[in-house]
């Protein structure tokens, strides 16, 4: 099998050196999972916004309650 | 130092390390094969020597700037005296790749030393690994 030429070879050994790193990269943060500051904080947000949204439900409910009992 | 590594990481300086870490010893591995070829041990067919030789010494200069990286990141956030037996393996690495260094500019009759120099750096970079971010990713138990 006759070699490809000089800078192919290079380029090939480049990128396959690129390869292994994206490969590294992608292995490691999957096993990771969610445990960026990030996607914590944006899971903490989402968390919030439920809670004050059920907080507003009751809010309501107990107002319109109290608007019954006192014509 | 500590804030500025911290707001680099954005808080993920653990995992930052970890992945640069995890790169380093896949690159490393990949040296190991091209030195194989580059000495001839390993004969490709769509590979010569030569060229293997140019890569693997232009991925081990990326390999020195992470590892440069990571250890100001580490002893500079994590500091020295927590760190057992990865702080230790971790000092022998530098060292050794500071000798490796000089050896292959030097160059002249201590290249023979080349292939033993990298077979022992690249095991430090497993053990460094192994200690900080194996124990992380939860490998070898």
């Amino acid at each position: 099998m006759r070699r490809p030429p000089q800078t192919i070879q290079i380029l090939g050994s480049v990128l396959v050196a690129l390869a292994i790193v994206a490969v590294a990269i992608a292995v490691v943060t999957a096993h990771f999972g969610p445990t960026s500051t990030a996607e914590l904080e944006a899971r903490e947000d989402v968390v919030k916004e439920r809670v004050e949204q059920r907080e507003e439900r009751r809010e309501a409910r107990e107002e319109a309650r109290e608007e019954r009992l006192d014509p | 130092m500590e804030q500025l590594i911290d707001e680099l990481t954005r808080g993920n300086v653990t995992e930052v390390k970890v992945v640069l870490a995890t790169v380093i010893l896949a690159l490393a591995v990949y040296q190991l094969l091209l030195a194989a070829v580059a000495y001839g041990w390993l004969r490709l067919p769509f590979l010569e020597s030569a060229t293997a030789s140019w890569t693997h010494r232009a991925s081990g200069d990326a390999i020195v700037v992470l590892t440069v990286l990571v250890a100001t990141a580490c002893l500079a956030y994590y500091g020295f005296e927590d760190g057992g037996a990865h702080a230790v393996f971790g000092c022998i690495l530098l060292g050794a790749i500071a000798v490796k260094v000089v050896v292959v500019r030097v160059g002249g009759r201590i290249s023979v030393l080349l292939p033993l120099l990298g077979i022992s750096v690249l095991t430090l970079f497993g053990l460094t690994w192994l200690t900080s971010a194996g124990d992380f990713l939860g490998v070898g138990g």
